[in-house]
């Protein structure tokens, strides 16, 4: 295969990697994204769903606040279509420092998100589930963001404007002439073939992986903490606000209504390996309690699933930083002043929030180091989807469906009708179900694929023209991946709910004898 | 007016129970949460498919298990009950509402059944309209799909189906459009559809056009709710070969066809269904419960009774349930639960299709199906536990659950009326009437 030239190679599809992309592609930069998975499949899409207002950081981290206030205030022009204006609200249960109400609003004062104190009994109007002993309460502009519209959003962005985004390719040597990264060889994990890219400059975006991609290029130290954290969505919107505990930041501090669910989160254990995704049951519990604390009752309302993802945080072995400086801030490292290799940048740590900063942050430095003046244009641009500035709204699909009931569904949990998922499959080329859950939502819903996951992979069967074996495998490896995130939290109906999908799977279709599935 | 018995469940334990009760003449009364969860099963009754290995002789290997294994429901009932069982029921559904229709097959040998992913199915008595299917024949099969219809997907089925008999069967697959119909196809609108006049005649008309003269046509379990015999016939007729079902996604209209026929059964014998009914509270007494407190209808109600038939299944039908603290609670009684693994034990494995340690929990019993507390010691004297709520069992692995819910549900019958003499006598010689 002859290799692909690109003015830009960019390393992790993440939000951060295609919003680089996105940046690089407005710019008029040839651009190549790839990530070795599917896009957001590392941390972007495993978070809580928070569009930050800066509130959680205004007394801990006042820099991050601010960072995030101003991205919020861009992000809802230019990204409105994957964000729902849920508002946010802190509030002080009973066993919280009623004090930090205080530091709390001096610190919005001081990095400039707005908030507005509420009295607690308008809350409970508004939010009945909410803890009523919360003695005090706090408005500010939280949001919630779906971060696989978001990426789709961003990848339809680069494409339309001359970019690459290549899913499925794992950078397997990074190229260096001199001392300047000049490209890659990658993988494509699905084929084993192997393709090399040319490019003038390279941006590593690869969040907790970044460590693991500098040292291709020859870089040490590049040093990130894995600072693993769970979630847990919960079968309803509990909340229709996002919720936090007016505290200093700290674990199960948060409810997200997103989409048809609510996430509370998170912990944070500092993990060896990012690709550590294990679910402890200590943690699951804490959860589960803490939730109580926002919402009483939360223990025993219906958990639909658990999932971890990592944060990145950087720590330079080089700098004797102190520990603040790991905090959720982001760092750009510009490898020609460090390490005396050019053409490679490193854009790690942050939050989903302040993905756009960070790429106008890395992209600009690329101008920067290339001796070229093109202004960015991200801040004005909206993505795909969201040019009418419309939010996204929890009614969305319902309205889509009443307006046209002919189409069947698919998936009825998530209102996915028949034309969209054969579109999505098409589009994406997949053999793998878990794609189309990223790109429609599929088997995210109350019944976990207990339906929709024999009816898509016939589906897939007829559409991708596949072999029964490829097909077989498309099942069975959702059904692994829907399993994955429902075991550790399955109690309650939710059992009930899996029995009952155990029951179809293995006692009416009898999965487990298909031709070939140890293969698998 | 006090029934002899009260039977909490409606599904085939409790409808077997119920049916075998009503009809040797005792005052049934069955409570149901909803419309049971015949409606989820494929309507074969599956008696043993796996253990281990791939079963061929269910009976044989269900003496065996009995031996081996002896937590397991089968060994608190042994393979004479589960004969005796297999044999009753193929006789009432012949005398059934839906007669002619039979169920057909032997408790000695599995029939292998095409699955609606395309799996050799090991099934021990299924409905005529599946016989065709049985995949031991070899053969060629031409699987045949509607247009539209989300829950059957005859190209994978031909392909699985080809491949698992490793080439000996020639499968193919071929889509036709469905009846008109008011709206998208879906397994119970085709199903109603076939039921009404010139319909099947229709798409008789329709098959003898598909495939070759030598393929049995397999199509969706959509051969109507109230005369599957004669529609299916129609189609044989028509299409000039031989037509089977391949049970479909819930709901199941062959499992909807079992319920219709059981509850018939069980009123004109006498008994009562309340559905929407479900028990909060019992009255006991020293080793016997009373009396039923049961919400139903919005309102609560007292039933007294002389037994209680607990039927409620397992975690998937509400017969028991996992708490947040991860305790298991038996949801009726309030029966303690066995095989449940200690909190901060693993309670599944992270591979879906493993074996999970949760996966047989459920309800301890003795050889007279009465339940056992946590000390191994007898609860209540007048309550018998079948079906789901029987722990020891993994009925989906093992294709076992109709079995076990059908032969403890018989058994149960047969135990309380030889507790209960008088009317036992009559029901003897019901029960034992062989069939042909």
């Amino acid at each position: 295969m002859s290799p692909i030239e690109a003015d830009l190679l960019v390393i992790g599809g993440g939000a951060t990697g295609a919003g680089v992309a996105w940046d690089a592609s407005l710019r008029g930069y040839r651009t190549v994204l790839v990530d070795r998975s599917d896009l957001a499949d590392g941390t972007s899409g495993r978070f809580h769903g928070l569009l930050h207002s800066g509130g959680r950081y205004v007394v801990k981290d006042p820099r991050a606040a601010t960072e995030c206030i101003k991205e919020n205030l861009i992000l809802r022009q230019v990204a409105a279509a994957t964000i729902e204006d849920t508002g946010g609200l802190f509030v002080s249960t009973p066993a919280d420092d009623l004090s930090y109400g205080d530091e709390f609003l001096q610190g919005c004062a001081d990095t400039g998100v707005p908030v507005e104190e509420i009295a607690t009994d308008e809350v409970l109007r508004r939010e009945p589930r909410v803890n009523p002993a919360i003695r005090r309460a706090f408005a500010v502009p939280d949001g919630s963001i779906d971060a696989w519209k978001l990426l789709n959003a961003l990848a339809s962005g680069i494409t339309e404007h001359g970019g690459r985004v290549l899913t499925y390719h794992k950078v397997i040597a990074l190229h260096r002439d001199g001392d300047a990264v000049t490209g890659a060889t990658l993988r494509d994990t699905r084929t084993d073939e192997e393709m090399e890219v040319t490019a003038a400059f390279t941006i590593n975006a690869s969040g907790a992986w970044a460590g693991q991609i500098s040292a291709m290029a020859g870089i040490e130290g590049v040093t990130i903490v894995p600072g693993r954290g769970i979630m847990i969505a919960m079968n309803h919107r509990l909340v229709n606000t996002v919720v936090n505990r007016c505290t200093m930041p700290a674990d199960g501090d948060i409810l997200v209504p997103i989409r048809t669910v609510s996430v509370i989160g998170t912990t944070d254990v500092e993990a060896d390996d990012p690709d550590d995704l294990t679910v402890a049951q200590a943690e699951v519990d804490q959860m589960l309690d803490a939730g109580d604390q926002l919402v009483p009752g939360f223990r025993n309302a219906r958990a639909l699933r658990v999932w971890a993802g990592v944060r990145p945080l950087f720590r330079d072995a080089r700098a004797q930083g102190s520990d603040r400086d790991i905090s959720r801030a982001h760092t750009l490292l510009d490898h020609r002043e460090r390490d005396g290799v050019q053409r490679f940048i490193t854009i790690t740590g942050g939050k989903l929030t302040t993905f756009r900063l960070m790429a106008q942050e890395a992209v600009d430095a690329m101008c920067l180091a290339l001796g070229e003046d093109r202004p960015c244009r991200t801040r004005e641009q909206p993505l795909p989807g969201s040019e009418s500035g419309e939010y996204y709204t929890v009614g969305t699909r319902l309205r889509a469906r009443e307006s046209d009931g002919s189409d069947p569904l698919v998936c009825e949990c998530e209102m996915i009708p028949r034309t969209r998922l054969e579109a999505a499959m098409r589009d994406k080329g997949t053999v793998n179900l878990d794609d189309i859950r990223r790109a429609l939502r599929l088997g995210m819903g109350p019944c976990q694929g207990g339906f929709c996951t024999y009816r898509a992979t016939g589906i897939l069967h007829e559409v991708g023209h596949l072999d029964g074996a490829t097909a077989d495998a498309a099942l069975l490896g959702f059904l692994q991946e829907r399993w994955k995130g429902t075991w550790p939290i399955l109690h309650g109906d939710q059992l009930r709910q899996s029995r009952l999908d155990d029951w179809i799977y293995q006692g009416l279709l009898d999965v487990e004898h298909l031709p070939d599935w140890t293969a698998a | 007016m006090k029934p002899d018995v009260v039977v909490v469940g409606g599904g085939m334990s409790g409808l077997a129970a119920g049916v075998g009760l009503a009809e040797a003449g005792a005052s049934v009364l069955v409570l149901a949460k909803g419309a049971g969860s015949l409606q989820l099963a494929p309507g074969t009754i599956d008696l043993l498919g796996y253990a281990g290995e791939r079963v061929d002789h269910p009976l044989r290997a269900i003496a065996a298990l009995a031996e081996r294994d002896p937590g397991h429901p089968y060994a608190l009932l042994g393979a004479d009950v589960v004969a005796d069982a297999a044999r009753w029921l193929c006789s009432r559904v012949a005398d059934g509402p839906l007669a002619p229709y039979r169920y057909v097959g032997s408790p000695e040998d599995n029939m292998l059944l095409p699955t609606a992913i395309g799996v050799p199915r090991p099934s021990a008595l299924v409905p005529e309209t599946m016989g065709a299917g049985d995949l031991r024949q070899g053969g060629r099969m031409l699987v045949v799909g509607f247009r539209g219809m989300k829950d059957f997907h005859p190209a994978l089925i031909a392909d699985n189906l080809t491949r698992a008999t490793g080439g000996a069967m020639e499968v193919r697959a071929t889509q036709i459009d469905p009846p008109a119909l008011d709206g998208e196809p879906g397994t119970m609108r085709l199903a109603r559809a076939l039921g009404r006049p010139g319909v099947a005649e229709a798409l008789a008309t329709r098959l003898a056009t598909v495939g070759r003269d030598d393929e049995v046509l397999a199509l969706p379990a959509v051969l109507s709710i109230g005369d599957p015999h004669g529609v299916w016939e129609t189609l044989q007729r028509g299409a000039g070969r031989p037509v089977c079902e391949i049970p479909t996604l819930p709901p199941s209209v062959p499992g909807l066809r079992l319920f219709d026929t059981l509850r018939t059964l069980l009123r004109r014998a006498g008994g009562r269904l309340v559905t929407g009914s479900h028990v909060v509270g019992f009255k006991g007494s020293g080793d016997h419960i009373e009396a039923l407190r049961v919400h139903v209808s919005g309102g609560e109600r007292i039933y007294a009774t002389r037994w209680v038939v607990l039927a409620t299944g397992g975690v998937s039908s509400g017969g028991l349930t996992l708490d947040a603290d991860w305790r298991m609670r038996e949801t009726a009684l309030g029966l303690d639960v066995a095989g449940v693994p200690a909190p901060r034990q693993a309670r599944f494995s992270p591979r879906y299709l493993d074996d999970h340690p949760l996966g047989r929990a459920g309800v301890a019993a003795d050889g007279d199906l009465r339940p056992l507390d946590a000390r191994g010691q007898r609860r209540w004297e007048n309550v018998l536990v079948v079906g789901g709520a029987l722990g020891g069992a993994e009925p989906w692995r093992e294709k076992s659950g109709e079995g076990i819910a059908l032969a403890s549900g018989h058994r149960a019958a047969q135990l309380i009326l030889g507790a209960e003499g008088s009317v036992s006598d009559s029901a003897a010689t019901k029960v034992a009437q062989p069939i042909a």
